[in-house]
């Protein structure tokens, strides 16, 4: 299951998750970037949906825990959230890798699986997040979406309900544009490079 | 002390950290500067300021949210009463003292072992081979990736396609820098895989390297982890 090659693509997309972060400072975009490398895993994986998932898995894991131990102390909290999105990244988003590298781009089918994959990743991120959220963090995590979870409290919602309606809230949108970027990498990657991984 | 004896102390303080309140929290810090005092000397100074340092934001915007907006504890929304802010005050304490504790041990542990390499200290660490091997690799290509950053970063600015600083531009051809970025590293990565590490052997000599055995917990080890585990019971007994 882990050849080589595998073992380089792991390294590689737990390299990028934790690289973008620093893409996103340099060009000061407003979104997060740390999924893309664990979605794309699953991606340059897709035929085998079971090595996609530890693939993937693994390359979310092993950047969960360099960016816990070089950036940030509190991420590896949401270490489980890394799992669940390989675990949609490898049985749901991966389905759409034909069309993801269709060449010309189908653009309707093409948009319609990001944003569906995307929403599901979103939801499947939020709801997995909220207890960190709720119980490490009290509810705020000092990004924008406190607001929000301030509104919700402020309206009489527990923190728990409260942390997840402001993700489901605030997630999708992230993870979709994540899928995007995921998808657009995935047809730019080189087909000898592709195959190389795939073993075929 | 050593790594894998550091990573179970901080473990078992993250641990008691979770589940304790006011005094309890309070103890566990007492232990995690003792364990600074003994074990980095001065640095533990630089520690305590990094955690503050890092905790600070989150406080401030949980002030804002819990005593400013919303005004008044989880426990009080739980029971449907009218509350007050210093409940709400209290709350932010408690979540600000666990932050940091989470955030000083980590800093504690890494800057006990702050006079290894990565590498020696992946290697004296209790994982799998396959872990530790993919761990190194990571470190490897996050400096490729970043080094691709900045060639390819510098290229685009210079071809007119992103600024400098922020602009509407950069969010709309961010994505050309990012596609740059994952090219070249691809590049590199398939040079590596078939020319260059097959020549030097790397991967059987990292698998060498990385194969010796975990160093054994020593008596030191043994003291911070009982210590740790004791004060975690406690300041759990206590909560």
């Amino acid at each position: 299951m882990l050849t080589t090659p595998r073992l380089i693509v792991i390294a590689l997309c737990a390299a990028l998750n934790v690289s973008l972060g620093t893409v996103v400072y340099l060009i000061k975009l407003p979104i997060y970037l740390d999924s893309i490398g664990t979605i794309l895993c699953a991606l340059l994986l897709a035929p085998d949906r079971i090595v996609g998932f530890v693939c993937a898995t693994l390359a979310g894991l092993i950047s969960v825990a360099l960016i816990g131990l070089l950036v940030n102390p509190f991420y590896p909290w949401f270490a489980l959230t890394m799992v669940a999105i390989a675990a949609v990244s490898a049985f749901l988003t991966a389905g759409g890798a034909p069309v993801f590298r269709a060449r010309p781009m189908p653009v309707v089918p093409f948009a319609i699986r990001v944003v569906l994959y995307g929403i599901v990743t979103g939801i499947m991120a939020a709801v997995v997040s909220a207890p960190v959220v709720a119980y490490l963090f009290g509810g705020v995590t000092g990004s924008g979406s406190a607001f929000i979870v301030a509104l919700f409290l402020k309206a009489g919602q527990q923190v728990l309900s409260a942390a997840l309606l402001s993700g489901l809230a605030a997630d999708p949108v992230d993870k979709t544009l994540q899928v995007l970027f995921a998808a657009l990498l995935y047809r730019a990657t080189p087909v000898d490079f592709i195959k190389l991984v795939r073993g075929q | 002390m050593t790594p894998n004896g550091a990573i179970v102390f901080g473990l078992v303080v993250v641990a008691g950290a979770m589940l304790a309140r006011d005094a309890g929290l309070a103890m566990l810090a007492v232990v995690c500067i003792a364990f600074g005092a003994v074990e980095i000397q001065s640095r533990t100074l630089r520690a305590l300021t990094w955690s503050a340092g890092i905790v600070a934001p989150l406080a401030a915007f949980m002030a804002v949210v819990w005593i400013g907006i919303v005004g008044r504890a989880p426990d009080e929304i739980a029971a449907g009463v009218t509350g007050s802010r210093t409940a709400a005050m209290a709350h932010v304490l408690t979540v600000s003292g666990r932050l940091f504790l989470v955030a000083l041990v980590v800093q504690l542990v890494i800057s006990r072992f702050a006079h290894l390499t990565p590498l020696q200290f992946i290697r004296s660490i209790a994982a799998p081979v396959t872990v530790k091997k993919l761990t190194v690799l990571t470190l490897s290509l996050i400096d490729t990736i970043l080094q691709a950053v900045d060639r390819a970063r510098t290229a685009l600015i210079a071809a007119g396609v992103v600024t400098p600083g922020f602009s509407m531009r950069n969010i709309g051809h961010g994505f050309i820098l990012i596609q740059t970025v994952w090219l070249s590293v691809i590049t590199i990565a398939t040079g590596r895989l078939k020319d260059k590490w097959p020549a030097e052997n790397t991967l059987a000599r990292l698998d060498h390297a990385l194969s010796s055995p975990s160093v054994p917990l020593g008596c030191a080890d043994l003291i911070w982890i009982g210590l740790a585990a004791v004060a975690s019971a406690v300041a759990v007994a206590v909560r």
